[in-house]
């Protein structure tokens, strides 16, 4: 049987791509390099995540009425350029695919006023059964919000920095 | 051979690199009760310093002002969680490097029960302090860098190395 979702749910956003979410540069995320440390990269990428699952209705409310949770299996990050103290930055989300427990999502990390590309971040979010821990599918009304996300978002180009391998170029 | 104005280390040339220690704190705990996300490469990028360290830039080549490292390109897998208070193992391996960069996968485990919580794949790039562009590792830092890479040039590639991202279809 499939879980409930028994709070309030937002009203669904579904441009493509997905422009929820907002932040801005923590003193205590910069580090001795005098910008951003690539952990707080991170930190700020799972909030845009955290936005992206708050859309399909699996926002904090999820977790506090122990219904469900979400984990984050893998990602790989670009750090393209630096952001210092105190920058605005503004986040777009590409789903790229989706199954019956999981996203694939794509966030590119902007400067909001000066708007260059600062970061990108591929990754894949899990849905898990709060009782178990394990994974399990969407909760129906989750599912029903994310074919509609989807149907938006599969017409888009992939992003060229998805899909990326690691390695070094040899000339 | 030009050497820094700090002392630098010998570097550890057991294979994997297996020097890096530490503990899950109670601020890198998320309201699932695991480690979050972001403080896994929080702990990864500690295990960078420590690797740094094995190779002359360190702490004191910023604050000596002659150089910086940054990491240009980042893949985390998330194999299993830790919660408050586990302690960490963290192995490194140097799987290729060049004159100005370094690739190398970091390896998480849980300290005493052993299980793998986590890796951390990265590319790092020398900077030079004065124009923050790329430019080629310091004479020190090469040699090391040589000395680390060869001692583990017969280690296997970890499968969780040279990752694509994406949803597999049964």
């Amino acid at each position: 049987m499939s879980v409930v979702l028994t709070y309030e749910l937002p009203p669904l956003v579904t441009t493509a791509p997905l422009d929820i979410h907002r932040s801005t540069v923590k003193p205590e995320w910069v580090d001795w390099n005098g910008h951003m440390n690539v952990a707080y990269y991170v930190m700020a990428f799972d909030q845009a995540s955290g936005a992206f699952m708050r859309n399909m209705g699996l926002g904090r409310p999820y977790v506090d009425n122990k219904l469900g949770m979400t984990f984050v299996l893998e990602m790989h990050i670009t750090y393209d350029r630096e952001v210092r103290g105190g920058a605005p930055l503004l986040f777009k989300t590409q789903l790229l695919d989706c199954d019956a427990k999981r996203v694939h999502l794509f966030h590119e990390m902007y400067h909001a006023d000066e708007g260059y590309l600062a970061a990108t971040n591929e990754t894949i979010v899990m849905n898990i059964d709060y009782a178990t821990r394990k994974s399990g599918p969407f909760p129906a009304q989750a599912a029903e919000r994310l074919a509609k996300v989807w149907e938006v978002h599969r017409a888009m180009p992939k992003n060229p920095k998805s899909g990326r391998l690691m390695g070094l170029k040899k000339k | 051979m030009k050497l820094p104005p700090y002392p630098i280390l010998e570097p550890n040339l057991g294979a994997p690199l297996d020097i890096h220690r530490a503990t899950v704190l109670p601020e890198w705990i998320d309201w699932n009760g695991h480690m979050n996300v972001g403080f896994y490469v929080v702990a990864f990028d500690k295990a960078t310093d420590t690797l740094c360290q094995q190779f002359g830039v360190g702490w004191e080549y910023t604050r000596d002002k002659i150089g910086m490292t940054f990491v240009l390109e980042a893949h985390v897998t998330y194999d299993r969680e830790v919660k408050e208070g586990d302690p960490l193992r963290i192995t490194t391996q140097i799987l290729d490097h060049d004159a100005k960069r370094v690739h190398y996968i970091h390896a998480m485990y849980h300290a005493t029960e052993g299980y793998l919580a986590a890796t951390n794949e990265l590319m790092l790039m020398n900077i030079d302090y004065a124009t923050r562009r790329s430019a080629p590792w310091p004479d020190w830092a090469m040699e090391r860098l040589g000395k680390l890479a060869a001692a583990h040039k017969g280690l296997p590639v970890p499968k969780q190395a040279g990752r694509l991202i994406g949803i597999k279809k049964k």
